[in-house]
C-alpha cells in the first residue's frame, strides 16, 4: 500500500459518516445478497458438486451457455452502442423513434414476446411461411441468438448512452482542432472515453444472457442451457439440489467476467465532468458512421415493432395465429385480473426505488479508494449472475424463519427484485461516477464539507440521471419478472406476470396477451410520469 | 359461445374467491391444477364445509414442490394438490408430508393402487399418455399422401413424420420420463433404447416443459405429438384447437395426487379437504373441465375420452421407475438427448 493510499484510508476512517455508510452498505449487501446466495450454494453436498462433470447434459448446458454468452453479448452490445450513438447525436435521422423503441424490449414478460417470435418466424409464421413461403425452424441456439440480441441490447444502450452524454464535446473539438480526421476523433476520443461504459454494458449484458431464462425457455427448444436447466430441475423434477448445482456452475463464468471487466477497465480514469469546461454544440457525425448506426437501428426497430404488434394483435383477435377475427373476449378475462396489475405496480415502484437508492449509494462508496471496495463491488454485481428462480429460492430459504421473517409479505418480492437488479443500477452509477473529477470533491472537502455532505451536495445532483436510469430499469424488469415471482408471490399478492404465466400454462393465450398489453400501458404511464418529474430536474442541473 | 361462457364463469368464480379475510379456519392450498378447476372445486368445498380456501395455483407441480421444500422450516400451505404422485412421493420420503387415510376413500372402494401404502398421498385423478395430431396440418400434408393415422407407439417411427414429431423432454418433464419408462416396460430395456433412438430421428423438438408440447402442436409447429390425452382433449374442447387424440395400446398413466403438508397451519382443515377430494363432486368437476379420469368408479369418464377400463396399459412398475429415474435420464442424455 502506498503512503498516499494509507493516508486516504486513515482520512476516511476518521470521517464517521463515511465509516458508518461503509458499514451500512456492507451489512445490507451481506444480508440481502450474500446470505441468500450462501443458503442456496450450501444446499447441495460436496459429493453432489464432485459428480457434476460426470453428467453429460450439464456439460452440454455449460458449453451452450458459454457460446450464447459470447455471441449474444457481442451482438447485443454492438446494437446497444449503435442505439446509444443514435440517441445521443442530434443529426441521426429518427432518433426519437429509436429512443422509444429501444426501451420496448424491456417492457413485456419475455414469455409473451418469445411466443410472438414463434408466430412471426416459426414453421407457421406470418413472415416465414405466409409471406415468404419458407419452412424455418426458429427453435435452437440460432433463434435464441436473434431473440437475446433484441432482448438485451436496451441494457447496453442505457449504460452506454449515459456515458456518451457525459462526454464533453470540447474534447472532440480539441482533437479536431489539432488536425484529427473525423474517424480518428471517433476512434481516439469518443470511443476511448466510452470504453468503461461499453465494457460495463457488456458485463451487464453477458450476465443477463447467462442468467436469461424467459427467452431461452421458449426458443432454445431442446438445447440445454445452464439458466433454464436450473429452472427445469425445479419445475420438472422439483430438484432444488440439482438447481443449486447448476447455478453454482453458472457463477464460474460470471465471476470470470467480473474480474476481466475490473482488470481491463477499472484501472483507468476517464474524467470529463471537470467543473471547468463549458458545453459546446456537438459537431456533425462522421457520415459513414451515421449511416451504419442508422441502418442497424432501423432494422432492429422494425423487428421490435413487429414483435410487439404481434402481442397486441393477440389481445384483439379470436385465436392468436390461427383465427384473426377481431374480438374483445380476452379483455373480460384480463379485466378480472386488474388487482394483479396494481400488485405489480406497487412491487415495481418499491423495487425501483430500492435499487436506485442502493445502487447510487454503493457506487459512491466503491468510487472512494478503500481496501474494502472490491468486496462491496463484487457483492453489488453478483446478483446479476443468479437466475431469478435461484434468487427466489434463496430468499425463501433465508427469510422464512426468524429473525427476519418476510415470506408471505409483499416485501420479500420487492427486496428480492430490487437486489436482483442491483447490478444494473450500480453499473450505471459507477460509469457516471468515473467521469466526475475528484477535484470537485476535494474542493468541497477543503472548504470543510464532510463525506456525507459531499455525497449529498456534489454526487447526488450529478448522479440524478444514474438514479433515474436505475429506477427505470429496475422498475421495468420488476414489473415484467416472472422467474422470481413464481417463488415469492403469496396467495392474495399475485402479480400480473404470474397471472400471465398461469394463463399461458393453461393455454389461454388471448387473455395472456390482453393482460400483457394492459401491463405495457401501465408501465409506459408510470415511466412517463417518472420522466416528466425527474427528467426535467436533470436538465435543470448545470452539469458543466 | 361456449368459450365465452367458460370465461365468464371463471371470471365470476374468481371474483368469489379473492378476498378472504384472516379467518382462523381457512386453509391454504398449493394447486398444480389450472385456475378453472381449482376455483370450481374450492367453491364447492367451501360451500360444503364452511372452510374458506386461499389457493395459489401454478400450472407446474415441480415449482410448487420445490417451493414446499424451500419453506420446510415454516410451511405456509396446508395442502399440495395436483401433479403426479411422483412429485408427492419424494416429499413424503423427506418427511415433509403428514400421513392420513381418508375414510371416504375406503367407502368409495377406490383402487388401492391409486393410494399411497403409507397414507402420505391420495390419488384422485388419472392422466393417460396419448398420441395427438394437428388435424389441420394432417389434412393438408399427410392425408393427400395417404399416410395412415398412427394408432400404436411403433407407428410414430414412420419416416413421413421426420421433423414433424414433438414430445416433452424425458429429462425435464414427468410426462417425457413416464413415456420413456413406459417404453422400457413395453419392450424391455435393450429394445426400448433402440426404439427411442429410432424415434429420435423423427423428433423436431423435445420441449422442456409439458405444456410447451401442446402449445406448439396447437399452432402447427408440428403435426404429431406425444402428450397427456387430457391436455389434447382440453385444448380441443375449450379452445377449439384442431387436435385429434389417439390413445394407443400399452400406454402409461400418471396418478394425480393430493397430500397434507406436515406443520401446516390447519391440519384439521387439510384432512377435510382430502376427504372432500375423494367424493364425487370434485372428481366430476375435474373430469368435466380438466378432462382427467376420476379414480372413483362411480364418476363418469371425461367426455371425448375412451373409458378407462377400455384403455390397454403397459405393466408400469412405479417404484422401479422412480428408483431408476436418474440412471434412465442420464442414459437418455448421453445416447439421445440434444
Amino acid at each position: 500500500m502506498t503512503a498516499l493510499a494509507r493516508w486516504e484510508l486513515r482520512r476516511q476512517f476518521k470521517d464517521p459518516g463515511v465509516m458508518a455508510a461503509f458499514v451500512a452498505g456492507a451489512a445490507v449487501l451481506a444480508l440481502f445478497v450474500l446470505y441468500p446466495t450462501l443458503r442456496v450454494l450450501t444446499y447441495p453436498s460436496l459429493r453432489d458438486y464432485l459428480e457434476v462433470p460426470q453428467s453429460v447434459r450439464w456439460v452440454q448446458a455449460a458449453r451452450n451457455s458459454l457460446l450464447m454468452a459470447v455471441l449474444s453479448t457481442l451482438s447485443a452490445t454492438a446494437v446497444g452502442v449503435a442505439f446509444a450513438l443514435a440517441i445521443t447525436r442530434p443529426d441521426i435521422p429518427g432518433r426519437r423513434v429509436f429512443q422509444t423503441v429501444a426501451l420496448l424490449p424491456l417492457f413485456a414478460p419475455p414469455f409473451m414476446v418469445a411466443f410472438s417470435y414463434i408466430l412471426l418466424f416459426g414453421r407457421q409464421g406470418l413472415l416465414t411461411r405466409t409471406l415468404l413461403g419458407l419452412d424455418v425452424n426458429i427453435f435452437g441456439l440460432h433463434g435464441l441468438w436473434l431473440v437475446q440480441t433484441v432482448a438485451f441490447f436496451p441494457l447496453a444502450m442505457l449504460v452506454v448512452a449515459g456515458v456518451l452524454e457525459g462526454i464533453n464535446p470540447s474534447l472532440e473539438q480539441a482533437a479536431r482542432n489539432l488536425g484529427a480526421s473525423e474517424w480518428d476523433v471517433f476512434r481516439t476520443v469518443t470511443a476511448a472515453l466510452a470504453r468503461p461504459g461499453i465494457a460495463g454494458a457488456a458485463l451487464v449484458v453477458a450476465i443477463s444472457v447467462l442468467a436469461d431464462f424467459g427467452n431461452a425457455v421458449v426458443i432454445a427448444g431442446g438445447a440445454p442451457l445452464l439458466a433454464t436447466e436450473a429452472w427445469f430441475r425445479m419445475e420438472g423434477m422439483a430438484d432444488l439440489r440439482g438447481a443449486s448445482l447448476v447455478v453454482a456452475m453458472l457463477m464460474i463464468p460470471t465471476t470470470a467476467l467480473f474480474c476481466a471487466e475490473r482488470y481491463g477497465v477499472g484501472r483507468r480514469r476517464y474524467t470529463t465532468v471537470t467543473g471547468k469546461g463549458s458545453r459546446i454544440e456537438r459537431p456533425p457525425t462522421y457520415p459513414a458512421l451515421r449511416w451504419i448506426v442508422f441502418s442497424i437501428c432501423a432494422v432492429t426497430t422494425i423487428l421490435v415493432v413487429l414483435v410487439y404488434l404481434g402481442v397486441i394483435a393477440g389481445a384483439f383477435t379470436a385465436v392468436w395465429g390461427r383465427d384473426w377475427r377481431l374480438t374483445l373476449d380476452h379483455w373480460h378475462l384480463a379485466r378480472d385480473r386488474l388487482q394483479s396489475l396494481w400488485a405489480s405496480l406497487r412491487v415495481g415502484v418499491g423495487a425501483g426505488v430500492v435499487t436506485a437508492c442502493t445502487g447510487v449509494f454503493l457506487a459512491f462508496l466503491t468510487s472512494r479508494a478503500s481496501s474494502l471496495r472490491w468486496m462491496l463491488d463484487f457483492l453489488a454485481v453478483l446478483p446479476g449472475a443468479l437466475p431469478g428462480v435461484f434468487v427466489g429460492v434463496g430468499f425463501v430459504l433465508a427469510f422464512n424463519r426468524p429473525p427476519l421473517e418476510l415470506v408471505g409479505t409483499p416485501w420479500i418480492l420487492v427486496l428480492a427484485l430490487a437486489f436482483w437488479h442491483l447490478p444494473m443500477g450500480y453499473q450505471a452509477s459507477v460509469a457516471r461516477l468515473k467521469q466526475i473529477e475528484r477535484s470537485i470533491e476535494e474542493a468541497a472537502l477543503n472548504l470543510g464539507a464532510d463525506g456525507l455532505l459531499v455525497l449529498r451536495d456534489i454526487y447526488l445532483p450529478l448522479l440524478r440521471r444514474a438514479f433515474v436510469e436505475a429506477f427505470t430499469v429496475s422498475f421495468v424488469r420488476a414489473v415484467t419478472n416472472v422467474s422470481i415471482a413464481v417463488f415469492l408471490v403469496s396467495p392474495g399478492n399475485v402479480v400480473a406476470t404470474f397471472a400471465i404465466l398461469n394463463m399461458i400454462g393453461n393455454g389461454i393465450w388471448g387473455g395472456a396477451a390482453a393482460l400483457t398489453t394492459m401491463l405495457l400501458v401501465l408501465t409506459f404511464l408510470t415511466l412517463g410520469v417518472a420522466r416528466a418529474t425527474v427528467g426535467r430536474v436533470v436538465r435543470a442541473v448545470p452539469v458543466s | 359461445m361456449h368459450r365465452r361462457l367458460v370465461f365468464l364463469l371463471v371470471l365470476f368464480l374468481l371474483a368469489d374467491t379473492l378476498p378472504v379475510g384472516a379467518q382462523v379456519r381457512r386453509i391454504v392450498v398449493y394447486s398444480a391444477l389450472p385456475d378453472l378447476e381449482t376455483t370450481l372445486i374450492h367453491r364447492e368445498f367451501t360451500r360444503r364445509t364452511g372452510i374458506p380456501v386461499e389457493a395459489l395455483s401454478v400450472a407446474a407441480a415441480g415449482t410448487l414442490a420445490a417451493r414446499i421444500r424451500a419453506e420446510k422450516d415454516r410451511p405456509r400451505a396446508d395442502v399440495f394438490v395436483g401433479g403426479s404422485a411422483d412429485f408427492h412421493a419424494p416429499l413424503a420420503r423427506e418427511g415433509l408430508l403428514l400421513p392420513y387415510r381418508s375414510p371416504v376413500a375406503r367407502e368409495a372402494r377406490i383402487n388401492p393402487a391409486f393410494l399411497d401404502r403409507d397414507g402420505y398421498w391420495h390419488g384422485w385423478y388419472l392422466g393417460v399418455l396419448s398420441i395427438i395430431l394437428n388435424t389441420e396440418r394432417w389434412e393438408r400434408e399427410m392425408a393427400p399422401r395417404r399416410v395412415p393415422k398412427p394408432a400404436t407407439w411403433d407407428d410414430l417411427l414412420r419416416p413421413e413424420f421426420r421433423g414433424q414429431f414433438i414430445m416433452p423432454s424425458p429429462v425435464t418433464t414427468g410426462a417425457g420420463f413416464i413415456f420413456v419408462a413406459g417404453q422400457i416396460f413395453r419392450l424391455g430395456e435393450d429394445r426400448a433404447w433402440a426404439y427411442l433412438r429410432e424415434l429420435n430421428r423423427n423428433v423436431a423438438q423435445y420441449t422442456p416443459t409439458a405444456p410447451g408440447t401442446i402449445a406448439l402442436l396447437e399452432r402447427g409447429e408440428a403435426i404429431v405429438a406425444m402428450m397427456w390425452a387430457h391436455e389434447g382433449i382440453g385444448a380441443r374442447r375449450l379452445r377449439f384447437a384442431p387436435l385429434e387424440v389417439i390413445v394407443p395400446p400399452d400406454t402409461a398413466f400418471e396418478i394425480g395426487a393430493v397430500s397434507i403438508l406436515r406443520g401446516g397451519p390447519n391440519p384439521q382443515g387439510a384432512r377435510a379437504y382430502v376427504d372432500f377430494l375423494m367424493t364425487r363432486t370434485p372428481q366430476d368437476i375435474n373430469a368435466r373441465y380438466g378432462f382427467r379420469y376420476p379414480v372413483r368408479p362411480d364418476v363418469p369418464p371425461p367426455a371425448g375420452a375412451p373409458p378407462f377400463e377400455s384403455v390397454k396399459f403397459v405393466r408400469y412398475d412405479r417404484e422401479w421407475a422412480i428408483e431408476n429415474m436418474s440412471r434412465i435420464r442420464e442414459r437418455w442424455s448421453r445416447e439421445i438427448g440434444r
